[in-house]
């Protein structure tokens, strides 16, 4: 109980540290000294003490995506092992409804980006669904070898088996882990698949499907994609924590590896510039090769050991 | 037994008055006797599957029928209740959509009769225990479907995808006879137990037998490479056929393989990996081409293709739960396709419906040329919305329970045996493919077709929206959302059908619930989450107000329509990389104009230029028609045979009878 109330609280305040970590890299290796820390966090409240402007264009969808894209990371932020490898809420198949409701949010904000009749909207909105399009069965692969290893069928008990399972942890814990990190780049929208930071509508991702949001329903939306990325963080976390660390070393492990990964994003979008849009998906393929050697891996594992 | 075959009769029997009816009044009279119909049809199914004696009907019949067995057990209870009412729904649906053909003059009675024929032929197929009286009602679906396709005869292309549709479904027709040979002459008898015991006796290459079957219903079901007839067909039928056929006539199909599946003892894995396989492709094959149509109905077809992929794929898992004993994934991947069977039935047919709407309100299906709708036609919008979110296979909605018992099943099969796991991890991932690939593909249809502005002007004229239109189109949207928020209850019903196929007392029943009660929390929990989340929002919008203003275009203050991004653009990006895949064409006009001597002269004022691109089937384009053009050249041969002299024919006629005297004389020797 004790454990899934500090779920929470990290559902709550880890978003806005790794975001912030990010923005202070980012500032560190640029030589500045950088926003507060939790500069997103004054951001949002800002945003939401606005009113909005809603284009003429827009439909009654257009009103109901934010919401629905928040309370479909929110859920899934409560589906995603946390703290030692306990989620809140944790079922048989949990991953599956984890995969699905974010693709709720992706659905709806998608056709809220279409929704304003914008060319660039339509331009953001195409990207995305594409760029999700492949990350999705690299995904539900890396799922499908961890299930062959472990046999659990939830994300809880995957992540416990996984770590049970001593041999090749750590060849599998390194392949997970670059798998989850570019969906991680991918779903979160960052450097080297898209430029948070770029000014020039034609480039963006997700920047452009938000571009005719503003006031709550612009907070709702940036809220839901830092939760998203702390969400694939968490889930990278508990993957390669071993949960023998007892319940310091493992909070202190977890906010060490945020940092990390924090630090890794912030360094990457310092020193690489985004790719050309024609490439990004040959780099999020390298997610999908990583999950078919994940597979054999375990694969052949299993054939030596029966 | 006698209040099913009453109820075919009923509706029959409509068909019948509708063409003796005043012009208004067919549909309603059709109507109305499909719903007693439905009623008496239903009422008999119900009572099969709470458990009571599976009704039996004989007929005796003279030679060579002899003793014809109507039989009504779970499975052919499922298909009943979901055919009796979903074809209820259509006859609502075309009392509204017909009004304007009404209106045009253009006589109606016929088109009723062949509805009516239609739905009792699909009532009987399913209920059929006899293989000749079953290839004959069989026969009859498909030449009263073929005359509903071709309703429109006078527009060349109607007729076009008609006669593909018509010869389509007869060399479907000649593989199930083929099969019905073989088995009838292993067997001695038509009757389908007989087939059981010859199927399970080991005299009989199981597999040939079973490809056979597969074949000739697989064409029905829209498996590929035997779709190429629905991505035509589908566009050229009005709406609420499109809906009836695609929802529901297809699903025939895959009742014929369910009951084959359902004669084998154990079925052997490799008949399951290749249902498996062939449903993996037709999945993502079907949404590959979805993605790249700009017709709004043909764009539906494909993904009729890509559905029937995944009730594939759960009759695939389902068959390697009873190879390898594992109780969990039969249970789980029967039920995920017999759920899937149902729940495509209802959002088929809702996106159909949907699409019937548009048309009659833009008189187009090119999504290039619509757009803005979801302010002037709101009702069709959030019909099509919850469609499209439950075909893309998103949570809370019907579309994801089905989808998710198959990945269940899926992931219980991980357990047996390196290969038939690593095959089953690479089918996970191509299911995900295949969702992923869906919500791309209905993005783009929503996001183009009712969003933004209008990309052309609509014609003026007033469109009704009555309410025979609204009532199926609601009583789907109802059953989409109540199938996905409440699981657990459908799940304990489907196991009733499920318990022919597979041994569901090995399989602990009480897990299954418990998982599915908590998946009913979570929905709960994100629809909670979402409500709270609105309340707060508005709280805060009342605070400052909402101001409305242009959309965003960089300062440019002179945007127009044609500016929105295009259904082509949405895809292009996507079709690029699965070009391969696909017969993708493209047409520059460049500016240029061509001197007398055949040069390229480039002007200083440019001439009007163009760009088109086509997407075709490359099944079609590589597989098919290299096919048809061998076999037309093998059979131009025989083209002598048609002098087209009738005289001829009588002779030809003679001589056959004359030779069948003959032979029969000598085998009586």
């Amino acid at each position: 109980m004790m454990l899934k109330a500090a779920n929470l609280v990290m559902l709550l305040i880890g978003p806005f540290v790794l975001v912030g970590v990010i923005n202070r890299t980012k500032s560190f290796w640029a030589g500045r000294k950088g926003p507060p820390l939790f500069q997103f966090f004054f951001d949002i409240r800002r945003l939401l003490q606005k009113g909005e402007v809603v284009s003429h264009t827009a439909s009654f969808v257009f009103e109901l995506a934010p919401v629905i894209s928040f309370a479909s990371v929110i859920l899934a932020g409560l589906l995603v092992p946390m703290m030692q490898g306990l989620s809140v809420f944790s079922f048989e198949g949990d991953f599956l409804l984890f995969s699905y409701i974010l693709a709720v949010g992706r659905f709806f904000s998608i056709i809220s980006a279409m929704d304003t009749g914008s060319s660039f909207g339509g331009m953001g909105a195409s990207r995305e669904a594409l760029f999700s399009c492949l990350v999705e069965p690299a995904f539900f692969m890396m799922l499908g070898a961890l299930g062959i290893l472990a046999g659990g069928l939830s994300f809880q008990d995957m992540v416990s088996l996984v770590h049970q399972n001593g041999r090749m942890i750590l060849l599998i814990s390194l392949l997970c882990l670059i798998i989850l990190f570019v969906m991680l780049l991918t779903e979160g929208c960052r450097v080297p698949v898209d430029d948070p930071n770029t000014h020039l509508e034609l480039t963006m991702i997700h920047e452009v499907m938000v571009l005719d949001n503003s006031g709550p329903g612009f907070a709702l939306m940036q809220c839901g994609a830092a939760i998203k990325m702390f969400v694939i963080t968490s889930l990278m976390a508990n993957l390669l924590i071993p949960d023998t660390f007892g319940i310091y070393g493992f909070t202190a492990a977890f906010v060490l590896l945020l940092a990390i990964t924090a630090f890794a994003v912030g360094t990457i979008e310092s020193f690489m510039a985004r790719l050309r849009m024609n490439h990004v998906p040959q780099f999020i393929l390298l997610m999908g090769s990583m999950s078919f050697v994940l597979l054999s891996v375990i694969a052949l594992f299993f054939c030596r050991s029966v | 037994m006698t209040v099913y075959l009453c109820g075919i009769g009923a509706i029959v029997l409509g068909g019948v008055l509708a063409v003796f009816a005043g012009e208004t009044a067919k549909a309603k009279i059709l109507s109305l006797c499909t719903g007693i119909g439905s009623i008496l049809v239903i009422y008999p199914a119900i009572a099969v599957l709470a458990g009571s004696e599976a009704p039996e009907f004989l007929m005796q019949m003279s030679e060579p029928f002899g003793t014809v067995r109507l039989m009504m057990d779970r499975l052919s209870a499922f298909f009943a209740i979901v055919i009796a009412f979903m074809s209820f729904l259509g006859t609502l649906y075309a009392v509204g959509y017909m009004q304007h053909y009404c209106n045009r003059g253009k006589d109606l009675g016929s088109h009723f009769l062949f509805f009516s024929i239609l739905i009792a032929s699909m009532l009987l197929t399913v209920t059929v225990q006899h293989g000749l009286a079953f290839l004959i009602v069989w026969e009859i679906m498909s030449l009263s479907s073929f005359f509903l396709v071709t309703f429109e005869q006078e527009k060349e292309e109607v007729c076009k995808a008609g006669l593909n549709y018509l010869i389509s479904m007869h060399i479907g027709a000649v593989f199930l006879t083929a099969g019905f040979i073989v088995l009838a002459n292993a067997s001695g008898s038509f009757d389908f137990s007989a087939f059981r015991t010859v199927i399970n006796s080991g005299t009989l290459s199981v597999f040939a037998v079973f490809l056979l079957f597969f074949m000739g219903f697989g064409m029905k079901a829209g498996f590929v490479p035997l779709h190429t007839w629905l991505p035509q067909a589908h566009p050229a039928a009005p709406s609420h056929i499109s809906g009836i056929m695609s929802g529901i006539m297809i699903k025939t199909g895959i009742y014929g393989i369910l009951r084959i599946v359902s004669m084998l003892d154990s079925p052997s894995p490799k008949l399951g990996f290749f249902v498996l396989i062939v449903s993996l492709l037709s999945g993502l094959l079907g949404v590959a081409c979805a993605i790249a149509q700009h017709n709004l109905k043909k764009l539906l077809a494909y993904h009729s293709v890509e559905n029937i992929g995944i009730i594939g794929m759960g009759i695939g898992v389902g068959m390697l739960g009873l190879s390898y004993k594992n109780s969990a994934m039969a249970v789980l991947g029967f039920s995920g396709a017999l759920l899937h069977v149902l729940n495509h039935s209802i959002f088929k047919s809702l996106l159909f419906y949907a699409a019937g709407m548009v048309y009659q309100k833009t008189h187009t299906m090119e999504i290039e040329k619509l757009g803005g709708l979801a302010k002037s036609m709101r009702f069709t919008a959030i019909a099509f919305l919850i469609g499209a979110a439950a075909i893309s296979g998103l949570p809370p909605l019907n579309g994801f329970i089905s989808e998710f018992f198959i990945y269940w099943g899926m992931f219980k099969g991980l357990k047996g045996g390196i290969f038939p796991a690593v095959v089953l991890v690479i089918s996970i991932s191509g299911l995900a493919f295949v969702g992923a690939m869906a919500l791309l593909c209905f993005t783009k249809a929503f996001g183009v077709v009712f969003q933004g502005s209008p990309r052309s002007r609509y014609p003026e004229e007033s469109f009704e929206t009555g309410l025979f239109f609204k009532i199926p189109m609601i009583a789907e949207c109802a059953m989409i959302v109540l199938i996905g928020l409440f699981p657990a209850q459908v799940f304990s019903l489907i196991c009733t059908v499920t318990s022919q196929f597979a041994d569901i007392s090995g399989y602990p029943m009480t897990e299954a619930l418990t998982v599915l009660n908590s998946l009913s929390k979570g929905f709960l929990l994100f629809l909670l989450t979402a409500v709270l989340v609105w309340m707060l929002r508005s709280r805060l919008r009342s605070r400052k107000g909402v101001s409305h203003c242009k959309t965003w275009d960089c300062g440019y203050q002179a945007g127009n329509v044609r500016m929105q991004y295009t259904a082509s653009s949405y895809a292009d990006p996507f079709v690029r990389i699965i070009r391969p895949v696909l017969d993708y064409q493209e047409h520059f006009r460049l500016p240029v104009r061509h001197t007398a001597d055949n040069k390229k002269d480039f002007l200083l004022f440019p001439e009007a230029a163009g760009f088109e691109s086509h997407t075709k089937d490359k099944m079609e384009s590589c597989v098919i028609e290299p096919v048809i053009s061998l076999l037309s050249r093998f059979l131009h041969l025989f083209s002598w045979i048609q002098s087209g002299n009738i005289r001829v024919y009588i002779l030809y006629g003679l001589i056959f009878l004359a030779a069948i005297t003959v032979w029969t004389m000598g085998v009586q020797r």
